[in-house]
Parts: C-alpha cells; sequence; structure tokens
C-alpha cells in the first residue's frame, strides 16, 4: 500500500528569541521536524512494516524544510516531496498537500499529526481531507487496517471513540500512539541518497488563496509570577511556602 | 454591520461559553447572536437559538461541519464560533475549508475590526500572544474554559432542516476515559509530577499529597506518553489537559514549554526541583531548589495533614 505521511519544518519554539518589544524574531530562527509529526512518521513506518509498501513524506514549507523530509528518510520513509513557493494560512497549505497528494498518488493512506508543535492550531489534516473528499479519522491513539477499511481508536477529551472508515482515508495521530524511533548513523547517511522531489506552487496550478488568515501583531506572554526563591532546608522551605500560600489565600487554613 | 453570530458546541457547558463569547461579539459588532441546536447536539442557551435538523445518528464533525455548511450557505451568517473541542476543532476546520473562509484556530478572545474578525491565540507553546484576522465571514475555534457560561435566556429565531447528510465515517463506539479519571479542570489544587518522580510507586507519595490537600495529580508528558506511569487524563500541557487552578504544585517538572502551556493560568504556581536553571521556576511565584522526595514530607508536616 502506498502511504504519504505529511510533516512541517517548524519553528523550534524552545530556541525562539524575542526582540525587545517582545515580538519573536522569526528570520533565521531555528526550526526542526516539529515534534509530534515524528509520532505520524513512526506510525507510517510501522504499518508499512505491517502490510507492505511505500511511504513518502510530505511538506510544504520553504527550502529549509528539506532538513525535516530528511529526517522523515533517515527514520525510514522511501522518498520525500517538498511543495515550496506557497504562501497563505492553513487552508493554503491543505490546499498544496491535496494537489501534490493527487499528482503523486493515489495514497491510500494520508497520515498527520494532530497540530504543529509551533502553533498547534490542528486545521491542516481535516482541511485536507475535507478538500480531498476522504474520510477523516481524528487524535488516532490506536490505528488498524483490515480488508480496505481503517478503524482508529479516536481519543477525545473525556472518551475514546472507536470508528471505521473505508480507504482511502486521512488520520492524525496523537503522540501517545508510539515512540518515535531516533534514526542511525547509518540510515542518517543513507537518506540523502533516497529520492526527492521538489515542486513549487505554481507547478501545482494552486488556485486557492486560502481563508486570508493572518498574523495582525504578535507579542510576548505577559506572565506576572513573583519568581520568589525560598531557601533553606526541606522543612524551612516548606514552612515559609506554607505560610506564603495561606496569605495568597489559596490554602485553607 | 448586521447579521448574525452563530455559535455551536457538541459539548452542552462548552456550548455555554461559545454562545457567551457569541454574544460579546454580537454587542461589539452590532450583530445578532444565534447558537446553534442540532439534533445530534449543541446547547440551548444563548439569546435566541437556530434549530437545524435533517442530520440524524451520532454527533460527528463531517456530519455537523455539512449541516452548518447548508445552513450558512442559506442564512449567512458573518461569523460561526465553533468550541474548540477535538471534535470542534474538526467541525470548524471542515467549515471553513467548504465555505472557503479562514479559521481562526484556538482562539481566547474576539473582536471585529473594519471588515476583519480579530482573535488572540497563544503560539510557539505560548511563548507568544498572536493576534490573527481573516476577513469576515470567518469561522473560529473558541478555547474551552475562557469565556463564563451564557445566562441569556434563548428563544427560537428559526427552524431549518437541511436534509440528510451522507456519513462516511461509522463510529463503531464510545467509552469514557480509564476509571478513576481525575477531573483535573475542575480541581482547585494540582499536584504535578513530573521526570524527578524516579519510580512508578512513588506516585504514591504525590497522590496521598493531594489527597491531603483535596486537590488532584497531574503530570507532566513524559509520565503519561513515554513512561506510562499515568493514564493520559493526567497529562497537563499544550498537547493534554489545560488546567487554572488557585494552585499548582509542581514537583520534579523541569517545565519545558509544552508543560508550561497547559498550567500558566494557575493562579499561584509552587515549583519544587533539583535543577536550579529549571525553566519550571521561571513559570513559578515560589520556587524551591531541592529533592521532592525530601520536600513533599516536610510539607506535610508543614500543614499538619
Amino acid at each position: 500500500m502506498k502511504l504519504a505521511v505529511c510533516v512541517k519544518h517548524a519553528i523550534d519554539e524552545t530556541e525562539l528569541k524575542l526582540d525587545q518589544q517582545g515580538r519573536p524574531i522569526l528570520q533565521g530562527a531555528a526550526s526542526k521536524m516539529s515534534t509530534f509529526d515524528k509520532n505520524a512518521v513512526e506510525e507510517a513506518i510501522r504499518l508499512r512494516a505491517a502490510h507492505q509498501g511505500e511511504v513518502v513524506a510530505v511538506t510544504v514549507g520553504p527550502a529549509e524544510a528539506k532538513k525535516t523530509l530528511k529526517e522523515a528518510l533517515a527514520m525510514g520513509a522511501d522518498s520525500a516531496v517538498l511543495v515550496s513557493g506557497v504562501e497563505g494560512d492553513s487552508l493554503s497549505t491543505a490546499a498544496a498537500l491535496a494537489a501534490v497528494l493527487k499528482k503523486m498518488g493515489p495514497f491510500e493512506l494520508v497520515l498527520c499529526s494532530e497540530g504543529a508543535s509551533d502553533t498547534y492550531s490542528g486545521q491542516v489534516p481535516p482541511m485536507l481531507a475535507e478538500l480531498m473528499g476522504l474520510p477523516y479519522l481524528g487524535y488516532a491513539r490506536a490505528i488498524s487496517l483490515a480488508s480496505g477499511r481503517v478503524t482508529a481508536e479516536r481519543s477525545l477529551e473525556y472518551s475514546v471513540e472507536r470508528a471505521v472508515a473505508p480507504l482511502p482515508a486521512v488520520l492524525s495521530v496523537v503522540s501517545e500512539i508510539n515512540e518515535p524511533r531516533y534514526p542511525t548513523l547509518i540510515q542518517i547517511m543513507q537518506a540523502s541518497k533516497k529520492p526527492m522531489v521538489e515542486l513549487t506552487g505554481p507547478e501545482l496550478a494552486l488556485e486557492s488563496r486560502g481563508g486570508g488568515v493572518s498574523v495582525v501583531s504578535m507579542a510576548s506572554q505577559q506572565s506576572n509570577r513573583k519568581h520568589e526563591m525560598v531557601a533553606g532546608t526541606p522543612a524551612e522551605a516548606a514552612s515559609k511556602i506554607v505560610a506564603a500560600l495561606k496569605s495568597e489565600g489559596v490554602l485553607s487554613t | 454591520m448586521s447579521g448574525e453570530v452563530w455559535s455551536f458546541s457538541e459539548n452542552p457547558a462548552v456550548a455555554c461559553e461559545v454562545a457567551f463569547a457569541a454574544e460579546g461579539l454580537a454587542d461589539k459588532a452590532g450583530l445578532t447572536q444565534a447558537t446553534v441546536q442540532l439534533e445530534e447536539g449543541g446547547g440551548a442557551s444563548g439569546r435566541s437559538v437556530l434549530v437545524i435538523s435533517g442530520p440524524s445518528g451520532p454527533f460527528s464533525p463531517e456530519v455537523c461541519a455539512e449541516a452548518l455548511f447548508r445552513a450558512a450557505s442559506a442564512r449567512h451568517p458573518r461569523a460561526v464560533l465553533i468550541g474548540a473541542t477535538r471534535n470542534g476543532r474538526e467541525t470548524a476546520a471542515r467549515l471553513a475549508a467548504k465555505l472557503k473562509v479562514g479559521c481562526l484556530a484556538g482562539v481566547t478572545s474576539l473582536g471585529v475590526e473594519e471588515d476583519n474578525l480579530t482573535g488572540e491565540r497563544s503560539a510557539y507553546s505560548g511563548k507568544v500572544v498572536a493576534k490573527i484576522g481573516a476577513r469576515l465571514p470567518a469561522v473560529a475555534a473558541v478555547k474551552p474554559g475562557v469565556y463564563p457560561p451564557t445566562t441569556a435566556v434563548s428563544s427560537t429565531i428559526a427552524e431549518l432542516d437541511v436534509g440528510k447528510v451522507e456519513r462516511q465515517v461509522s463510529i463503531l463506539g464510545t467509552t469514557p476515559k480509564e476509571a478513576g479519571t481525575v477531573d483535573l479542570k475542575s480541581a482547585k489544587i494540582i499536584v504535578s509530577a513530573g521526570r524527578g518522580v524516579k519510580k512508578k510507586d512513588d506516585l504514591g507519595m504525590l497522590e496521598d499529597l493531594a489527597k491531603a490537600l483535596g486537590g488532584a495529580l497531574g503530570c507532566s508528558r513524559p509520565l503519561s506518553s513515554d513512561l506510562g506511569w499515568l493514564p493520559e487524563e493526567h497529562h497537563i500541557g499544550l498537547t493534554g489537559v489545560t488546567v487554572k487552578p488557585e494552585l499548582y504544585l509542581a514537583l520534579g517538572i523541569s517545565g519545558q514549554l509544552q508543560h508550561v502551556a497547559g498550567m500558566k493560568d494557575s493562579k499561584v504556581v509552587v515549583a519544587v526541583n533539583t535543577d536550579k536553571d529549571a525553566p519550571i521556576f521561571q513559570a513559578s511565584d515560589y520556587g524551591y531548589v531541592g529533592d521532592l522526595y525530601q520536600f513533599v514530607p516536610a510539607l506535610r508536616a508543614a500543614l499538619g495533614r
């Protein structure tokens, strides 16, 4: 079977610096494969091991996104596709993915993660399913394939829903579904020999302008924490903290 | 400006919050608020209710999004606000894709500026607040737990039959999450465990502390997702539960951004960690550099319980 896994080359939020006005410095910011996408890549590789076939890693992003595709290849994807030159919002990204998956497909299964680790809006996977007219199973914590159908345990806030859909289908996975592997040095070296295709938005003849969502402004998250460090032995610290919490009114006396 | 602002959530409590958000937006922009009620789900509170019939069976985002799309094509609301539960995020994204409009995902505030719907949301694991906007009409997924519930008394403004909706996904069954599930969202005090806890059995000590305080036990992602020491319902963070208790006690938690994103709205935060440079101290009111194994018994003694 042919599996696609959609990945995002995301801003590394742990390394992100803010300027003096508290705005993030995105120009030249450190970037990496979106943390949760590793679970989607891992799941695709495991499904391939169980059902044979091939895994194609796909991303929409700038040229630097090749770094993320190389990581997916090192983890075990067979080939990779970069779509560059796409501007816009989640709907634009979903439209670009839908176009490239149609061009490179047909795929029986399209895997995504629940959301990107930098923006975490979780919009692209369901938009992609909608645009492709395919069934969608979101927030899967377990997936099984049998006789042309995919069954998933969907992890919702207070319940787990078991649902089934005919293939082809789009799925998003939650991070508890698996433990992503670390590629070995040999796998990392072999990754650069695997095929990587680069396409641009105009080559895909994208018409969609997306939904027109744009960022108006950004500011640092205001924190008004006290940052009081308490010193002393554990017993001394504990009594100071208990006294402070009582005066804050958050501990019943 | 005239027209309607719709609110919807399949979760009755969240539906009341989203209705409140829609009422506020309606007042700012001179619009009329309407709570959407479907047979398969949705609230009935708000200033007015729009009853949509046609689809049947258990709630599913694909069916709901199609029903909302058909209703929106008939009544042309200016904005549709949907509670950003997991199913709600899918519903909002699908509806926006069908309508070919923008979707503001996971917003915590809303406004109308000129011809745009605007909203604020957290980005980069809570490091940044981004204000985003999209031309009206637009869809927004409103973060649960931000707005209070509506107190408005509703009357039905319209009933709309949108016809049958085909399902691509069949729901086989739904089970509540593991027994003994915690309700972290309503807990006043949360004791939260991180990698500083050396083995699973030691969680008992923290659970006892939580009980003594009348609170609940939470944890950071490694303990639930990687080690599996606690069910996923205990996981506080970006991809887990978002909490805002009166008191949050972070014990042995390093304070990665993704964890802080889930607890940053707590009223008072206390952190204990052996590493003086642990980022959790940046997100805390009171910090103690030390071993939680020594601190917890000392805290129990200081509390006298």
